[in-house]
């Protein structure tokens, strides 16, 4: 191997606990299953973009299903609410600063 | 197919199950996976496009078998080398700058009556067709200097088609990750914990930092700098060196975090390059793969540190050069390469001439001059032409009075870039050491929240990575 060869992930650490693996397993589960819930929209609009089909029309039926039950429990709302924050980010203005769009 | 998409998650999750389930009982199977996967992965471009990689792959394989059998033999190896990186070339040449020639060509066929015979031909760039070539080359140059052995079909295929490094690097060498091909790596909880911090913190730079900089900044100031002010594009050039850093180091960040969940080592592409005191250092820091490929098979290839210090200022303006074409064929490209080549010299000459006792410069005035230097070379780089670009150096001179663009978001996410230069250098395997030690739920629960809030932050769609075109 070359002299000079360093990876980012050459980090020794602990490895008590569960395998590498396993953790991977669990977290990657766990990571899914919260997206899925707090973000079920992203799944339906991914389904949305699919080609029309019939196998399209299945998965959309069911991505737009999880994204209504998860709406109804309001699920989805810190992550609208995270979106409405950084839109005011975004349409924040220094004073005296010009319309881009306007000019 | 793009990292930060769903449908790249999509395609990604099933091969990881797959490498740890049936990859783990066979090697050979988890590298035919693999394989498989990556071919997949490129084919989402254009299917036509993996026969080429295939193509590149048996070339260099049939090549490199043929220099060791001379090697074995006591003979020479020079004229299959030349072969071999002909060939390579050939390959980068024919897409990468045949249009280009044809383009600059046909202004001087027309006038000599020769314009009704110029060939109509597009030839459409295959993705990461820069990356896997020099792969290649440095394949066949290794084994000619005896620092690698002949890898077998299957692993210089799949170390050339790998798709966490196929599109964008870091160029990985067959002396780094084809021993990593020979038996089922095992992955470690700071692998898994450093793995998804990288893929995370990589498609927080790429899907709100480099985008939002793109859309609402650079790319409107880019377009146009006539109808700019001087502080729009001031801060529309500090904005591209953080977006073109965000963008490539993300794109690194999550290579090696993929690569890291599938059990594999990628090496460092990018350590802090805006901290650099010198553009030698800025070199050491910046697409290191690349800046190191250069080194070892371009710079030592003419001769390197060697034959007095005109031969080398001589050797790194001719590396610079190359390393400026290597990105395309464009004149913008040229003086790009043109004007590190030339700060390299000068740094060279000055280092070898300084007075005794001449004052050096303090750290942060070498920082701020070296960052500087390289934003009016990423102008060169971003613009489409070089007249673009020297309008937008006149209109920066000039600099009209007024704010349109640099507002607080792009002020900020122009800071937020820039410290993440300044952190401390062990920052990174501190928290991995940190996350790596926290039980499995408490990751996977972290993880998805801060997917989550790069969703909600994230620009309307994504753009494809700027080193895709490369």
């Amino acid at each position: 191997m070359a002299e000079d060869f360093s990876s980012p992930v050459d980090i020794e650490g602990d490895e008590q606990g569960l395998s590498g693996l396993g953790l991977l397993a669990v977290a990657m589960g766990v990571a899914l299953f919260v997206l899925a819930m707090l973000n079920a929209h992203a799944l339906a609009a991914w389904a949305d973009g699919l080609e029309p089909g019939a196998r399209s029309a299945r998965i959309g039926a069911v991505t737009h299903g999880l994204a209504d039950a998860t709406a109804a429990r309001g699920l989805d709302s810190p992550r609208a609410a995270l979106h409405d924050e950084w839109n005011q980010v975004k349409a924040a203005r220094f004073a005296g600063q010009q319309d881009a769009n306007q000019r | 197919m793009l990292f930060p998409t769903l449908d790249f998650g999509l395609f990604f999750l099933p091969v990881l199950i797959l490498v740890w389930t049936v990859g783990q009982a066979s090697n050979e199977w988890r590298k035919i996976i693999l394989l498989l996967a990556s071919w997949v992965f490129y084919g989402a471009w254009d299917w036509r496009f993996v026969l080429l990689l295939i193509a590149s792959a048996a070339i260099n394989w049939l090549l490199a078998a043929r220099i060791q059998r001379r090697l074995d033999d006591g003979q020479g190896v020079q004229p299959w080398l030349a072969i071999g990186v002909v060939a390579n070339l050939l390959i980068l040449g024919f897409f990468k700058y045949f249009g280009f020639f044809l383009e600059e060509l046909a202004p001087i066929l027309v006038a000599a009556g020769f314009g009704r015979d110029l060939p109509v031909l597009e030839v459409i760039l295959p993705v990461g067709i820069s990356f896997f070539t020099f792969q290649g080359m440095s394949y066949l140059i290794d084994i000619a200097r005896r620092k690698t052995q002949p890898a077998s079909f299957l692993d210089i295929t799949l170390l050339m088609s790998f798709f966490p490094h196929l599109v964008a690097g870091p160029i990985v060498r067959a002396s780094h990750l084809v021993p990593q091909f020979q038996s089922v790596p095992r992955l470690t909880r700071t692998m898994v914990a450093g793995g998804l911090i990288l893929i995370t913190w990589g498609l927080f730079k790429k899907a709100v930092i480099a985008s939002e900089l793109a859309t609402r900044l650079v790319d409107p100031a880019f377009f146009d700098p006539t109808a700019q002010t001087g502080p729009d594009l001031l801060a529309a050039a500090y904005g591209y060196a953080v977006q073109i850093y965000c963008d490539f180091s993300a794109y690194s960040d999550m290579a090696v975090g993929l690569a890291a969940l599938m059990g594999y080592r990628f090496p460092r592409n990018f350590d802090q390059p805006y901290r650099a005191a010198s553009l030698q250092d800025f070199w050491r820091r910046w697409h290191i793969s690349l800046s190191s490929w250069l080194r070892d098979y371009l710079y030592i290839s003419l001769g390197g540190n060697r034959g007095g210090i005109w031969y080398i200022c001589r050797n790194l303006m001719l590396t610079m050069l190359l390393g400026g074409i290597w990105h395309g064929a464009k004149w913008t490209f040229l003086i790009w390469g043109a004007l590190h080549g030339g700060v390299l010299a000068i740094e060279r000459l000055w280092r070898e001439f300084r007075p005794a006792g001449f004052p050096r410069l303090p750290t942060p005035i070498g920082v701020l001059l070296i960052f500087h230097i390289v934003v009016v070379g990423w102008i060169f780089f971003r613009a489409e032409s070089l007249e673009a670009a020297l309008t937008y150096l006149a209109q920066l001179v000039a600099f009209r009075p007024g704010v349109a663009l640099a507002g607080p978001l792009m002020c900020g996410l122009i800071a937020v870039g820039m410290a993440f230069h300044f952190t401390p250098p062990g920052l990174f395997a501190g928290l991995t050491r940190r996350v790596a030690a926290w039980p499995a739920p408490l990751l996977g629960l972290a993880v998805g929240l801060a997917v989550l809030i790069i969703d909600a932050m994230r620009f309307e769609g994504v753009a494809a990575f700027i080193y895709y075109q490369f």
